[in-house]
């Protein structure tokens, strides 16, 4: 049987586009790509160790919040550090007291969705800045950052 | 019919690669030959590099041709000019070493004395800048001035307390002075808010102290939420239902009082915000007249 060399070609460059995509795996290899939103800044600090007085009330309910509500909801705190995260730093920054009125306050800021924008520096793209320094009325620990401000590390 | 005699075109062919072929060697023989005679590498070719370099503002490239150059002919002005570019690439303590290295007898020692000033502000405003400053002014050098001008305008930036205002001004030029007077009521009477006075007021109407130091829509929601829970607590106790009744006291209670202590914290962010804005605009404005430094023509 005679083939016609034009065939022939046509069938070699077919057949070496079959080939090629196979052999190409390596820089197409399978992956596993996963699209859950990383929450790399909430760094949950599950501790029930005593250091206080305070910690006996506080630290199981912050703890049994964040295993049963915030976890399970998800972080939609709008702010960094979270409002538990908040109460948390407060208490260990300042005394009991102090602690759960910076909460109290913090809560209210929170609760007000006006002018968020021209009040905080951005943390990342979904949450605010506001930390534990600006609010324990010690003003040498004040470092005021403008809203226009990314600030992408603590 | 032949219409062309192939034999002619075959030797005109012939002859046309012939004469391509020595015009080619012609040039390649030239340009080695000529590539031969530059020396790139000479200091003059090296300095007229590094000058590229440095009006074209790569000032890293510029200084390591300068090094270069002053490897074979010591020249101040090259040493002030690594130091300008150390100070443009803000590596401000290369930069005063450089500048130090400048000789007295240099045309460019004032010069010199000056952008040092210059780098030391950038590094840091301490005791060691204002000796510096004070040593140029009393040495009545054609740059006294400017030091004067840097020396004032960089005293707004730290809590010491201020000279009278006609004697700040003094250095400062009528459009120079409309701008350092403002910044010198700034500095003497700042807009601060009252921390006790926000306080008070968030402790006669919830969130008045917010709206006080500027906070309008944090001080309204401070306001509605100690309002709600208030009267939450207030109808389920006239409903005589107690437990629901004390939980709202509580929320009430933790509103009411962290909103006073907010306020005052509001206060203090409030006061903040101003020592901020206050210093940025006055190091914008240094750095707007240049720190008081000349303009030079190395690029003309």
């Amino acid at each position: 049987m005679i083939i016609n060399n034009k065939y022939l070609l046509i069938l070699f460059f077919i057949l070496q586009l079959i080939i090629y995509p196979q052999t190409d795996w390596v820089r197409w290899e399978k992956s596993d790509p996963t699209y859950q939103l990383k929450n790399s800044f909430i760094e949950r600090e599950y501790d029930l160790s005593i250091e206080s007085v305070s910690d006996i009330i506080v630290k199981p309910i912050i703890n049994a919040y964040w295993f049963f509500v915030s976890d399970v909801d998800g972080a939609n705190c709008p702010f960094q550090p979270s409002c538990s995260g908040f109460l948390v730093q407060s208490i260990r920054e300042t005394n009991p007291v102090q602690g759960i009125l910076m909460f109290f306050d913090r809560f209210t800021r929170d609760t007000n969705i006006f002018g968020r924008q021209d009040h905080y520096p951005k943390f990342d793209s979904r949450h605010y800045y506001d930390p534990i320094s600006l609010y324990t009325l010690s003003e040498t620990k004040i470092k005021f950052i403008p809203a226009n401000r990314i600030v992408n590390k603590e | 019919m032949n219409i062309f005699n192939f034999k002619k075109i075959a030797s005109l062919k012939r002859m046309l690669f012939f004469f391509m072929g020595i015009f080619l060697q012609i040039v390649s023989i030239s340009s080695t030959s000529l590539c031969q005679q530059i020396n790139f590498h000479s200091p003059q070719n090296i300095k007229s590099f590094a000058d590229f370099l440095f009006c074209d503002k790569d000032y890293l490239r510029a200084i390591y041709e300068y090094e270069k150059y002053l490897s074979f002919i010591d020249d101040d002005t090259i040493q002030f000019k690594i130091a300008i570019s150390y100070s443009s690439i803000n590596d401000q303590i290369d930069a005063v070493e450089k500048f130090k290295t400048i000789k007295i007898t240099s045309p460019l020692y004032e010069e010199s004395k000056i952008e040092l000033l210059k780098s030391l502000y950038l590094l840091n405003v301490n005791s060691q800048y204002f000796t510096y400053a004070d040593e140029i002014i009393e040495s009545k050098s054609r740059y006294s001035i400017n030091a004067e001008k840097i020396k004032n305008t960089s005293r707004l930036l730290l809590n010491h307390e201020l000279p009278d205002k006609q004697i700040f001004l003094f250095p400062f030029d009528e459009n120079e002075k409309k701008t350092l007077s403002n910044f010198y009521d700034r500095k003497t009477n700042p807009s601060y808010k009252s921390g006790i006075i926000a306080g008070i007021l968030s402790t006669i109407i919830p969130g008045a102290g917010k709206i006080y130091t500027k906070d309008y829509s944090d001080g309204i929601t401070a306001f509605l939420l100690t309002g709600l829970f208030t009267y939450l607590a207030y109808t389920n106790f006239e409903h005589n239902h107690s437990e629901r009744a004390w939980i709202f006291t509580a929320a009430g209670v933790g509103f009411y009082t962290g909103n006073i202590y907010g306020s005052i914290a509001s206060a203090q962010i409030f006061n903040a915000k101003i020592n901020f804005e206050f210093d940025e605009g006055v190091k914008l404005f240094l750095q707007e007249k240049n720190y008081f430094t000349p303009v030079y023509d190395f690029c003309k």
